[in-house]
């Protein structure tokens, strides 16, 4: 402890060092800032971008009753809870319904009301999770919980839902999203997208094994029970893999995975983009795609930046599960509002285009649609019944339309499309089907739903 | 937060060679320090909204582990690199008692205590023949083992078996808490209590006998030896309370957050947690209640100001330097210096100012 | 059923086992890289340099960034990232370096976490995963290979080891018979006596700092091809790395790479065993632990100078 008498040099080096660091970091900043859309930002194809561009300011006044009033009532405040650590970043999500809002509240908001979102973020940690339901309820004072994208608020907060009457909406990824009372979710999650994923290899590609590979974090007995339930309802033996993430040695993995399926089997693979980009990449400079029948994905995959960075050679071998429908090849008039309102209101989506705006739209829209139907005040009680009494909202992002309802547990998004990578780019291969009822689940929801007269299947 | 922080170092703050934390040459001083338990046991959880509850639940827990930490960087030289590893086994041991039998809670947290301070003293028996560097290598090595072992065992959720893991639960059970402490309040007063236990058992330690053994391993082992120290015994000693400490600690972590994932357990967590341990100052015990509040109160601060979690990162890498550099005494040392240093600016420009201005003070 | 009943059980045959030696090799020599880089450091200067896969993982990234959105020419965005790991590591040893260099190991090894802690929070700014972020770097040479048996080794796995192979050949020559080389040496044992034999210290760290960054920025390019262009990942990859370097108990540079391939080696080839697949990653881990424990085990307690 004594070698500290040239400390003021060393603390002006320091400082120094940290105006060189800033500065640095000043300069990257601005520099990348447009870079920070990283993947699937892929700008919209010229003719699309003139016309949303034109008719940018007409186009995205559809989201509101008055075009073109700003709404200047008492607010409505609405909360969520989303993942925001280093390396799981959902924040696209809230962004995505705060530039929604923003529409709405420049074109009359809900009844003159203009909406307001409280977002609270959470690095996993549970008590954090808790601790944010809280803070909206009893601080923010928000009437509904909607647009969650986060890896636990469904475990964590359910039971405080129930006990206040609230009837959250969300983007989520744990079990419990899918199976209470208390929430409904836009997405598939990992569970029923990966059934999506085992059944094409099943039906289409007629594959005599399936090896299920995903990452190795909490619940992963839980999705795997979908596909295994599926491959035995067919007859095929499955194998049932988890990788710890992030994965180092994905040559290693994708060797494993080939061995697995054999030349007439299939792998299927639930990850997030990153770590599916690695194992599939290995895949290909080990030159393995021939070695099985076909390989499947489930949702994350479905970017074109993957598309693109994967070469030709998995054109029509690898098939991708899709929640919703493909902003690229869809122009109707719900998908161009989402594409103007990005434009205009959504400077901080940073992944532009993409799965989690498009499931942030849904949400924020279906709760608006909702709040419309509000006579009277709106508290805790009148927002969630109406939240509640959601059914047969149509979207064209969706397969089928969309309902809450008074049910043990809501799986309202059970369709799904294929898609696959074709020069670039992923394309459609098969348009709506519904996810099989031989996953328990899926049987289990429809079995309810129909109990209570709610349309649950493809119509 | 510095506030507190500067008020509670300001009266405490001892130079390094001092084995003792805490000061007890006057009556006031212990005084101050009860009566400021009691406001945080008593006064506190009613009057912070429910978010910074929680908040101050995790710091009173990660303060322990703070300690623990502490005890070992600052008191005796050993540096761990694998805390949270430690912290994970304390809580995985918790909850697994806690879903599979219905054992009053204290006797849990005892129990958590003693089962990770006997894993970690297994781990620091043959740790103990390597130097510094290699010591720290080592637990970086074994913290990685087992995050890689409790990734694929997971957290108790339950289940049956000697895992108590069910990975097919659609609904997970809650871990449970002290009958006494459900709601946030209480369990807030229930793990200040506890951390207040596990500071007085940590300061009788350095207070005492071990103390003054680590306090010449620390200045010199050779000589410590030389003197007739058990420099083994005490250094094992050492592993053993910090290990027995976060143990405890894990055990609170499992019934605050009622879900355990390994998630929260990773090596960056361990290397976070030397680098707040390092910035709160590992000579005094208060440093480990800074650290507490640096890691788990500031990120809340930041949240709600909408301030990335990634600044907090870079904040405490910054920390690490600059301690290592020009403080190795810590924030606790360090701020009341800077208030004295700031204040003795003020008043020197005042002085300046005043002649000029024509008005004196 | 106990795991290693299972195992027994279910050993895969050679047959099965012998194209998991080839991406083995690959994987050690992806360890190797930077276990060899880290070593070439702290034989210089006695510094455990940490952050030795965030600085790669940044150079990678400005990288990515050049290629993929100024449209630089990828060689010239290479030659950037290494250039930026150099002088980013340079700056780093100039200033905290010279700052620490009287110090014990254990704070110098230390003080690199503090770098490396900002270098991720950095990362995490400026590249961020929102909306399922990913990125790639693919050389070129991912594109040529050959096969051994069934499997295709391509290019850049042979160029990894090779790297590997090189860097070791290189330093070790380099070490005992260059006169720069043997000023390191000397300077790792006693900086202030070798200062008063008249061997311009400064400058030799400087060399050493500089030569530890361009290594970090080559192995930070090859490992972002080789495992993934990701900031967390790359910077704690180096830890398996450091289990190489530690089995060479922090001095041979070729008991490291050695070290490395054989923990490369046995990582593949509990892949394919079921029932220890997942605890895989802990190889390094385990076989560090281990030779450390018995390396050490006849040593009297061994003393360090300073605490922190």
């Amino acid at each position: 402890m004594s070698k500290y008498k040239d400390a003021p040099r060393v603390r002006l080096s320091f400082a120094l060092a940290a105006a060189v660091g800033a500065m640095i970091l000043a300069g990257c900043g601005s520099s990348s800032k447009s870079t920070s859309t990283t993947t699937p930002a892929p700008a919209p194809a010229p003719s699309t971008t003139t016309s949303t561009t034109a008719a940018t300011s007409s186009s995205t006044s559809a989201c509101g009753s008055k075009p073109g009033v700003a709404a200047t009532g008492t607010p409505i405040n609405i909360g969520t809870i989303d993942t925001h650590q280093p390396g799981t970043d959902f924040t696209d999500g809230p962004n995505m319904i705060n530039a929604y809002f923003a529409c709405v509240n420049a074109n009359g908001g809900v009844d003159g009301h203009p909406l307001k979102l409280f977002v609270e973020l959470d690095q996993t940690q549970p008590a954090q999770v808790a601790a944010a339901a809280k803070q909206l309820i009893q601080s923010d004072h928000v009437v509904a919980i909607d647009g969650v994208f986060d890896l636990l608020e469904c475990t964590i907060d359910q039971s405080y839902w129930k006990s206040l009457g609230i009837f959250e909406m969300d983007a989520g990824i744990a079990p419990e999203c899918w199976s209470t009372p208390n929430s409904a979710a836009v997405n598939m999650g990992p569970r029923y997208s990966s059934d999506g994923a085992v059944q094409y290899a099943l039906a289409s590609e007629h594959a005599s094994k399936i090896v299920f590979v995903q990452s190795n974090v909490p619940g992963t007995g839980y999705i795997a029970a979908g596909p295994a339930a599926l491959a035995k309802a067919s007859k095929v033996p499955i194998t049932e893999l988890t990788e710890n993430v992030p994965i180092t040695d994905a040559s290693s993995v994708a060797l494993n995975l080939v061995d697995d399926a054999g030349s007439n089997g299939s792998v299927v693979l639930n990850f997030t983009p990153p770590e599916a980009l690695v194992i599939l990449q290995a895949v290909q400079k080990l030159g393995l795609e021939d070695r099985v029948k076909s390989w499947g994905c489930s949702t994350p995959c479905d970017t074109d930046f993957l598309a693109k960075a994967l070469g030709p050679k998995w054109d029509h071998k690898l098939f991708v599960n899709a929640e919703a429908t493909d902003a690229d090849d869809h122009n109707g008039p719900e998908m161009q509002l989402y594409k103007a309102i990005l434009a205009k209101y959504g400077s901080s989506v940073a992944g532009g285009i993409g799965s989690f705006s498009q499931f942030g739209f849904l949400l924020a829209k279906f709760l608006v649609q909702a709040l419309d139907t509000v006579h009277g005040a709106y508290t805790i009680k009148s927002v969630n019944t109406a939240i509640e009494g959601i059914k047969d909202y149509k979207s064209e992002m969706l397969c089928q339309p969309w309902t809450y309802g008074n049910l043990a547990l809501h799986i309202p998004n059970n369709a799904d499309y294929t898609v696959t990578p074709e020069s670039g780019k992923m394309i459609t291969v098969q348009g709506c089907t519904s996810i099989s009822s031989a996953d328990p689940q899926i049987a289990q929801y429809h079995k309810v739903a129909s109990a209570h007269g709610v349309a649950s299947g493809l119509s | 937060m510095s506030a507190a922080g500067v008020e509670t170092a300001d009266t405490t703050t001892q130079p390094p060679s001092s084995p003792g934390g805490f000061d007890t040459r006057t009556l006031v001083r212990p005084a101050v320090i009860a009566a400021l338990l009691l406001f945080v046991v008593l006064a506190l959880p009613s009057i912070l909204s429910t978010y910074y509850v929680d908040a101050m639940i995790q710091v009173a827990i990660w303060s322990i582990v703070a300690l623990g930490l502490g005890l070992l960087v600052g008191r005796v030289g050993l540096v761990s690199l694998g805390q949270a590893a430690v912290l994970a086994l304390g809580a995985w041991v918790a909850a697994r008692i806690l879903f599979a039998t219905s054992l009053p809670y204290p006797l849990v947290l005892l129990a958590a205590g003693l089962i990770t301070m006997v894993l970690g003293t297994l781990v620091g028996l043959p740790a103990l023949r390597l130097s510094g560097l290699y010591l720290a290598l080592i637990t970086l090595m074994l913290a990685g083992a087992i995050t890689v072992v409790l990734a694929t065992t997971n957290f108790p959720n339950g289940g049956h078996g000697f895992l108590g893991y069910n990975g097919s639960a659609v609904h997970i059970p809650q871990i449970r808490r002290p009958s006494i402490a459900n709601t946030d309040t209480a369990f807030l007063r229930y793990s200040v209590i506890v951390a207040a236990l596990m500071f007085l058992l940590v300061l009788a330690h350095v207070r005492t006998r071990p103390g003054r053994a680590w306090a010449a391993i620390r200045q010199s082992e050779s000589a410590a030896l030389a003197a007739g120290i058990n420099t083994t015994l005490y250094k094992l000693w050492a592993f053993a309370l910090a290990s027995f400490v976060t143990g405890v600690a894990g055990g609170l972590l499992a019934g605050s957050s009622r879900y355990l994932y390994s998630y929260d357990f990773t090596t960056q967590e361990s290397i976070t947690l030397l680098a707040v341990v390092l910035m709160g100052g590992i000579f005094s015990l208060w440093g480990a209640i800074i650290a507490g509040l640096l890691l788990q109160l500031l990120p809340q601060l930041l949240n709600s100001w909408g301030v990335s979690p990634d600044w907090l990162t870079i904040l405490f890498g910054i920390g690490v330097l600059q301690v290592l550099l020009t403080a190795p005494a810590g924030l606790v040392d360090q701020v009341p210096k800077d208030l004295a240093r700031l204040g003795r600016l003020l008043r020197g420009l005042a002085r300046r100012v005043a002649p000029a201005g024509g008005r004196s003070p | 059923m106990h795991p290693f009943i299972l195992m027994a059980l279910s050993l895969p045959s050679w047959q099965d086992e012998w194209p998991f030696l080839v991406t083995g090799l690959a994987l050690g020599g992806v360890y190797a890289l930077s276990g060899v880089g880290m070593i070439v450091l702290y034989r210089t200067t006695g510094v455990l340099n940490l952050s030795f896969g965030a600085v790669g993982a940044f150079g990678a990234l400005i990288a990515w960034q050049l290629i993929n959105h100024s449209g630089v020419n990828q060689w010239l965005a290479y030659l950037v990232c290494i250039l930026f790991s150099g002088v980013l590591t340079l700056a780093y040893g100039m200033v905290f370096g010279r700052a620490l260099a009287g110090r014990d190991p254990l704070v110098k090894t230390t003080a690199t976490l503090g770098l490396t802690l900002v270098l991720l929070g950095v990362m995490d700014l400026l590249w961020t995963s929102s909306g399922g972020a990913s990125r790639a770097i693919t050389l070129p040479t991912d594109n040529h290979g050959f096969m051994i048996g069934q499997v295709q080794v391509s290019t850049t796995d042979v160029i990894g080891l090779a790297v590997g192979v090189a860097l070791t050949i290189v330093t070790t020559a380099f070490l005992r018979y260059s006169k720069l080389g043997t000023a390191m040496r000397a300077m790792a044992n006693d900086r202030e006596i070798t200062a008063t034999l008249g061997v311009p210290v400064r400058r030799v760290e400087a060399a050493a700092w500089f030569g530890c960054g361009i290594v970090s920025g080559v192995a930070g390019i090859l490992l972002a091809d080789l495992v993934a262009l990701d900031a967390t990942t790359l910077t704690f990859l180096v830890i398996s790395s450091l289990a190489a370097a530690l089995i060479a108990r922090l001095s041979s540079i070729v008991i490291t790479f050695v070290a490395a391939i054989v923990i490369g080696v046995v990582d593949a080839l509990i892949t394919p065993i079921q029932s220890l697949s997942n605890y895989r990653d802990m190889t390094p881990f385990v076989l560090a632990a281990v030779a450390l424990l018995v390396i050490n085990r006849h040593r009297v307690i061994s003393i360090s100078q300073e605490g922190i």
